[in-house]
């Protein structure tokens, strides 16, 4: 089966055309009176992104070369930062279980986001908009409120989800304690709390697929299946790559529920980057690795989401 | 144009007005009495009486006023370093004894070596192990508020079902009460009451392995050398290893929070617990005893709780007197017993007698046991990693692995962590 997308109709003379830019054709004849409005309007976000955003990462930069503590006595250590980074056991154990929570994490939401949009985009299902509510609301949710929640849920003595469990023979046993469960524990709250986020974005790219399209399939005779595979999927190109994009990067972040339900334990098994980059900042008040860590992460976010983007840009050019 | 040049300046004005808001705050004012913020973490009925001697002191005298901003231990701990390298910390603060080398090291609190050398400081009887856990190198850096042995608190309805009449006062007594008060009545393998609740991680005030290490013998750093690797060490943890995961004495996996609310509930017969644990199991309706943790094969020793305060490096010179002269009025021996009953911990100065605090009885059987307390990790400034490493430790142990082979483990990361 092949589709085609719908062309563009001819332009004809008097059609519709977008408005020039305010102020003329170009930047270079604007006013003077008029740069400084320009100048004046953008101010206070320039300002607060300058006070917020750039001077921290400036500053954290800098502190990055350094041992500081945060108390004024500190001095340049060049590379040690980061080249412990690399060589600490405990910050090389952190990135692989960074690594585990983004393989566990970013798959798992993305395939429940997408089968929960695709069910509750179909407009026979009754009731859309309650299911669509229920299923957005953990999203608003506090991350850390969920995660005391759930760490009341699975406690193995007065949790209720253990007392249900073993009422039908099912011991669960300690699950934030034991090595091997923890990880999943703290990811499937990760997911509950977010994957009702990427279904709405899911829901939203769903809808802007033309309608043509599934009926020119339907009368060519394509199965459910090969409509997914033909036409919903390769149109959800964008949105698959925006949310891949976002998940990962929430993902390589993963702290909050971390901190409460674990603490990093059992012994080290949940320790992730940014929970390192806390207590090395804050517990053991060195605000120097803690800055080189950041800085590590940085770069690996980036160079992860320019991977994706450049995949996922590659994928559309081909498909187009 | 008259328009544009509004809404230019105010746009200019909140700029400035948001920068003007991340300077530093106003200096003190030049005359008048030098003026003292002092953050503490003491948010119940302590709290309010803390509150009223820094008003007496404050009414004693005309050249210092104090005032203080209470808020959780945590928020302390994660708030001051930003406060004071933003210079808007405060002059005095009290936190957990064991974080203090790690700030002072660091150069947050400035040395008080001068003010102990002071025959008028009121601070010559001071329990000793309380000024160790704020003292690093040599130097103290601080002042204690608070300094209490962990204790065993056990319900005493459980005991006498149970035909206990006694709290145990060695180990073995103390696992064989503990068995008898694990119940499990449907036989399934897990019990329905645990004799004791015992954490195998982040336990009451990280103190509940160390005290039993200390009682078999052993220790966890020697001075400047990590001390874990004995086969003290090594005999106490198979011990409580084989009674929690052998005599099932206790869940596994427990931490220190989980282990108090099994008693709480009236789960768990016995628990170590703090101060803290009186008013809990008396809101929970458990009549409760207290007594020393038991005695080992070595002696009877209980990681102690510790909270000091001390004078942050953003202090002037009159504030840092300021603090000083607080502090000697806090160490005053009325006021010292004062603040004992409230706070209901034992008193920081070793001449007060018992029967000066015997009105309260938590403090006075907290009082009795004083001397079985000892410092946790005394002057080690990388606490956070040692305990950890303990705690790494206690949960591979009581999971099954192999002692001798987790100490050795323990020993090479506690030396790299003390380095």
């Amino acid at each position: 089966m092949t589709t085609h997308a719908p062309s563009a109709p001819p332009r004809r003379r008097g059609a519709y055309r977008p408005p020039a830019p305010i102020g003329g054709r170009g930047p270079l004849r604007h006013s003077p009176r008029h740069r400084l409005t320009v100048v004046a309007f953008l101010a206070p976000a320039i300002v607060i992104l300058t006070v917020f955003v750039a001077w921290p990462m400036v500053s954290a930069l800098r502190l990055s070369f350094t041992d500081a503590s945060g108390f004024g006595r500190e001095k340049f250590v060049g590379l040690e930062n980061y080249t412990r980074v690399f060589t600490d056991p405990d910050i090389v154990s952190a990135m692989g279980n960074t690594a585990l929570y983004a393989v566990l994490f970013t798959p798992i939401a993305i395939a429940l986001a997408l089968a929960f949009a695709l069910l509750l985009n179909n407009p026979l299902l009754p009731l859309r908009g309650v299911f669509r509510t229920a299923l957005f609301t953990p999203f608003i949710v506090s991350l850390a409120v969920a995660a005391f929640a759930w760490s009341y849920l699975l406690d193995p003595q007065i949790g209720l989800l253990n007392y249900w469990l073993r009422s039908l023979g099912i011991q669960l046993g300690n699950v934030l304690q034991d090595p091997t469960l923890a990880m999943p524990a703290v990811v499937l709250v990760a997911v509950w709390k977010s994957f009702g986020f990427y279904m709405v974005i899911f829901l939203a790219g769903l809808q802007d697929i033309p309608t043509s399209l599934y009926e020119a399939a339907r009368v060519d005779g394509a199965s459910a299946w090969q409509r997914f595979r033909s036409i919903t999927f390769p149109m959800l190109g964008n949105t698959m790559g925006f949310v891949v994009i976002v998940a990962l990067i929430a993902a390589l972040q993963a702290f909050d529920q971390i901190y409460v339900m674990t603490g990093g334990g059992p012994y080290g098994t949940t320790q992730t980057i940014v929970m390192e980059i806390y207590q090395s900042g804050f517990r053991k008040l060195e605000l120097g690795f803690a800055s080189a860590l950041s800085y590590v992460l940085l770069l690996i976010t980036l160079v992860l989401s320019l991977t994706q983007f450049l995949f996922f840009s590659r994928r559309e050019k081909d498909a187009a | 144009m008259m328009k544009r040049s509004l809404s230019v300046l105010a746009t200019v004005g909140a700029a400035a007005l948001l920068l003007a808001g991340c300077s530093g705050s106003s200096s003190p004012a030049a005359d008048g009495p030098a003026e003292i913020t002092f953050w503490h973490g003491y948010t119940e009925a302590d709290g309010k009486v803390l509150d009223q001697i820094v008003a007496d002191f404050n009414a004693s005298q005309q050249k210092y006023k104090i005032t203080t901003e209470t808020k959780t231990w945590a928020v302390i701990d994660d708030t001051l370093l930003p406060a004071l390298s933003s210079k808007e910390g405060p002059q005095i603060v009290a936190m957990p004894a064991e974080r203090m080398p790690v700030y002072a090291d660091r150069g947050a609190f400035t040395d008080l070596s001068d003010f102990y050398a002071s025959s008028d400081s009121n601070t010559a009887d001071l329990v000793p192990q309380a000024v160790d856990m704020v003292t690093v190198g040599g130097t103290p850096y601080g002042v204690p508020t608070g300094f209490v042995p962990l204790a065993m608190f056990y319900n005493k309805t459980l005991f006498a079902s149970a035909g206990i009449t006694e709290a145990p006062t060695t180990w073995d007594e103390w696992v064989a009460d503990a068995k008898k008060l694990t119940v499990d009545e449907n036989g399934d393998g897990t019990p329905e009451q645990y004799g004791v609740a015992i954490p195998d991680h982040a336990t009451v005030a990280n103190g509940l392995w160390p005290s039993l290490l200390l009682s078999g013998g052993g220790q966890i750093v020697d001075g400047d050398k990590a001390a874990i690797d004995s086969p003290e060490n090594a005999k106490t943890i198979q011990y409580w290893t084989d009674a929690i995961t052998k005599d099932k004495i206790s869940p596994t996996g427990l931490d220190g929070i989980a282990a108090d609310q099994l008693f709480s509930s009236g789960k768990a017969a016995m628990h170590v617990g703090g101060p803290w644990m009186a008013s809990i199991a008396k809101d929970n309706n458990i009549d409760y005893g207290i007594a020393a943790l038991p005695a080992g094969p070595a002696e009877q020793a209980a990681s102690a709780i510790g909270v000091a305060m001390g004078v942050t490096e953003s202090a002037d010179d009159a504030q840092r007197a300021g603090a000083e002269a607080f502090f000697t009025y806090f160490f005053q021996k009325d006021v010292a017993t004062k603040w004992s009953l409230a706070s209901g911990w034992p008193p920081l100065r070793t001449d007060i007698p018992l029967s000066d605090v015997s009105s309260n009885p938590v403090v006075a059987a907290l009082s009795e046991i004083a001397p079985t307390g000892r410092a946790l990790l005394p002057g080690v400034v990388n606490s956070t990693d040692v305990i950890s490493d303990i705690d790494e430790l206690t949960q591979k142990s009581v999971a099954g692995g192999n002692v001798s082979e987790l100490l050795s483990t323990a020993q090479s990361k506690i030396q790299q962590a003390i380095e």
